[in-house]
């Protein structure tokens, strides 16, 4: 089975890349094979990826949120997989190029630099710290999914303005779209962080004694979930539009990125695992 | 092939020169019977504002092109027309012509997709009035064929290329579908309209027409089930819509910075579509500064028409190649026609000699003995010719050498003395 592992290891950013490939063609030469291609592609790409998640999970007895590359491993089949229901569901058929990149960028790291982990603290072979980080990831996928429509709605917008109407304006939906879409992936994300933190809440009490609500990790987390949970309230609430509610996006996201560089990498914290 | 046509169109004539020339449906009906009765033994006319085409096999099988030419000026009398305003086609050239008007090349809008519908009702017409056989008939639907095949195989038609249809294109990639959006077009003259029409296509909500003459707007509002809304309050509503389209011929501004500055606040930001399509425009630029405002006048969607255009441009060779394809299996088809009668006698002559021997033994046998001997002849006769007349039609249809055909065809009938006279090609 290790030898399927480290096979399936080594596939895996190639099935991505070739994704990747797939959709950059099918944006810029906009041929019937590629654009029928594509889906293809993706859903051979998470399908192998979700069985090597299994093997991996059913080999060293934890599911795969040991180690950092882990967790890479896991965000790439998340973007992945949220963009593959997001193309299915929606009349976006265009965008995969900016998203599929990204699950990429994360698998070949976890491709790198990933270990074979036997030996791992007890806590990390607990179910409950599994679906609280998995649903976390997922959360963020949903964040990051939404940034790259915001991003994409920002270059639209530009444009547009500016009366630019070349590849990008051929090719990309509607800004109402883009819209649309950045504003539902951060709901999902929204949705899922707050079912993580709901774990969180009720479980880490329990597993670690020196447990505590000011730990850094947990204070950038209830961040970001106060600066999405506003963005969405002022969209439903307020009544926001465009430009306005997609930079709020796309700052909440950075701010993000930034928390969470700071609660993982500088500050200490008894939620560090790695 | 002794097929000929003249064609004034947009390439050789001026626009007054087309319009005195161009021909009603009527018109045309009245000049095919002149055509059918002195001229063509088949043919069609096709006239539009940009073209003036009349097609046909003369009677007298020559390729003389002064009758035509005095048939047409004796129906239209159109003066200051030149020879030069007219370019000749015969044969194979005259096939390709038709082919490219069907396919939209030849059109003053390149991909424009109103010729092919045209072209289909010219030879409509040509086969209400019996003015058709088999030949024009394989080339009508050859061309259609054509026209067909580059709209679903190329880019050739894809695109807006006028400035209503880039704004409504434009339209398209701010909002995700108009079924739920108001728009207001001011101005009802002929770009309001044609601007309001594309609206409607596209499904709109609800749509507003606003006009200096409040009549004028009422008709255009009528004609496309949309509401009046008059002229005075427009300012007061402006924010009641998404979408604006303003087309009108006034000098000054209609809708100054300031207003539409205003119309956001009372939108609360909601995207606004401003796309004035009037010269002078009528809607201040500097609206366009403000967020949520896409404002795009004549010149910015002159980009998008250009684009267009040259995108269409580098499709003609597309196109050209299913030209080409459908001209070689159009004079494949057309090829065989030569050896159709030699190949129709040498199956009557065999069949006649079966049907002699049959007759010589029917009283000689059983019915049932009978029936086999003749389901035996005409197999035996199917087979025997089997072969004589798949290779006849392979030489006729490489259409390589029409010296060949003709040979191989006075070769058959020598060899069986076929009754030439009897056997002369019967669509000729």
């Amino acid at each position: 089975m290790l030898t399927q592992i480290h096979s399936l290891n080594i596939l895996l950013p190639f099935l991505y890349f070739v994704t990747f490939a797939v959709y950059f063609l099918d944006f810029t030469k906009e041929l019937k094979f590629f654009n029928r291609s594509k889906r293809i592609a993706l859903f051979a790409s998470i399908s192998t990826h979700l069985f090597y998640l299994a093997l991996r999970t059913f080999e060293f007895q934890h599911p795969p949120i040991t180690s950092k590359f882990e967790i890479f491993s896991i965000l790439a089949f998340a973007i992945g997989f949220s963009f593959f229901l997001l193309e299915l569901i929606s009349e976006v058929h265009k965008t995969g190029v900016f998203v599929i990149g990204i699950s990429v960028f994360f698998q070949v790291l976890s491709t790198i630099f990933i270990l074979d982990n036997y030996e791992v603290k007890e806590v990390l072979r607990n179910n409950l710290l599994g679906l609280h980080v998995i649903s976390a990831l997922l959360g963020y996928a949903g964040f990051t999914v939404s940034a790259v429509y915001g991003i994409l709605f920002t270059i639209m917008y530009k444009q547009i303005k500016r009366n630019k109407f070349g590849k990008i304006f051929v090719q990309l939906p509607s800004l109402e779209l883009l819209e649309k879409l950045s504003f539902y992936s951060v709901i999902i994300g929204f949705l899922l962080l707050t079912f993580a933190i709901s774990i969180g809440i009720i479980w880490l009490p329990q597993a670690f004694s020196d447990f505590t609500y000011l730990d850094p990790k947990l204070i950038s987390t209830t961040i970001v979930w106060l600066i999405f949970g506003t963005g969405i309230l002022t969209k439903l609430v307020g009544n926001w539009y465009g430009k306005k509610v997609i930079k709020f996006f796309l700052i909440g996201y950075a701010l993000t990125i930034l928390s969470m560089f700071l609660a993982n990498v500088i500050l200490p914290s008894f939620h560090s695992f790695y | 092939m002794n097929f000929i046509g003249i064609s004034l169109t947009h390439k050789t004539a001026s626009i007054e020169v087309r319009e005195a020339l161009h021909l009603s449906k009527e018109e045309s009906s009245e000049l095919i019977l002149r055509l059918k009765e002195n001229i063509f033994s088949s043919g069609f006319v096709l006239s539009t504002c940009n073209r003036t085409e009349i097609f046909g096999f003369p009677k007298d099988g020559k390729f003389d092109f002064q009758p035509v030419l005095k048939t047409l000026l004796d129906f239209k009398h159109v003066e200051n027309l030149k020879p030069e305003n007219f370019v000749k086609y015969f044969s194979c050239s005259a096939v390709k012509h038709i082919f490219k008007v069907a396919s939209g090349i030849d059109s003053l809008i390149i991909g424009d997709s109103q010729i092919l519908g045209q072209t289909k009702d010219a030879f409509q017409l040509s086969e209400d009035l019996e003015f058709t056989d088999s030949v024009t008939k394989r080339i009508f639907d050859t061309s259609i064929k054509v026209g067909k095949l580059s709209i679903r195989e190329t880019l050739i038609g894809e695109g807006a290329v006028t400035i209503s249809f880039a704004a409504v294109q434009v339209v398209g990639k701010i909002f995700s579908s108009l079924e739920n959006k108001s728009a207001l077009v001011i101005g009802a003259g002929e770009t309001g309209e044609l601007a309001a029409t594309h609206l409607r296509d596209k499904g709109i909500q609800r749509l507003s027409i606003a006009n200096r003459t409040f009549d004028r707007a009422e008709k255009l509002a009528k004609k496309l089930n949309a509401n009046v809304i008059e002229f005075d309050k427009l300012k007061d509503k402006l924010n009641e819509f998404d979408i604006v389209f303003s087309a009108t011929s006034a000098e000054g501004f209609i809708l100054e910075y300031d207003d539409i500055k205003l119309n956001m606040k009372k939108r609360k930001g909601q995207p606004i579509c401003l796309m004035d399509i009037a010269l002078p425009r009528d809607i201040n630029s500097k609206a366009s500064q403000l967020d949520n405002v896409f404002y795009h006048d004549i010149d910015s969607l002159n980009i998008i028409v250009n684009q267009n255009l040259q995108k269409r441009q580098s499709e003609i060779p597309k196109v050209e190649k299913i030209i080409l394809s459908e001209m070689i299996s159009f004079f494949s088809w057309y090829n065989t026609l030569d050896i159709v009668p030699t190949i129709k006698a040498i199956r009557e002559f065999f069949e006649e000699i079966g049907n002699d021997e049959l007759e010589k033994i029917k009283y000689k046998l059983s019915s049932d003995g009978f029936e086999k001997v003749e389901d035996m002849t005409h197999r035996l006769l199917g087979r025997l010719l089997h072969n004589p007349t798949m290779r006849l039609r392979q030489i006729a249809e490489k259409g390589t050498d029409p010296n060949e055909v003709a040979s191989m065809s006075v070769l058959v009938k020598e060899l069986f003395d076929l009754n030439s006279e009897s056997h002369e090609k019967e669509t000729k």
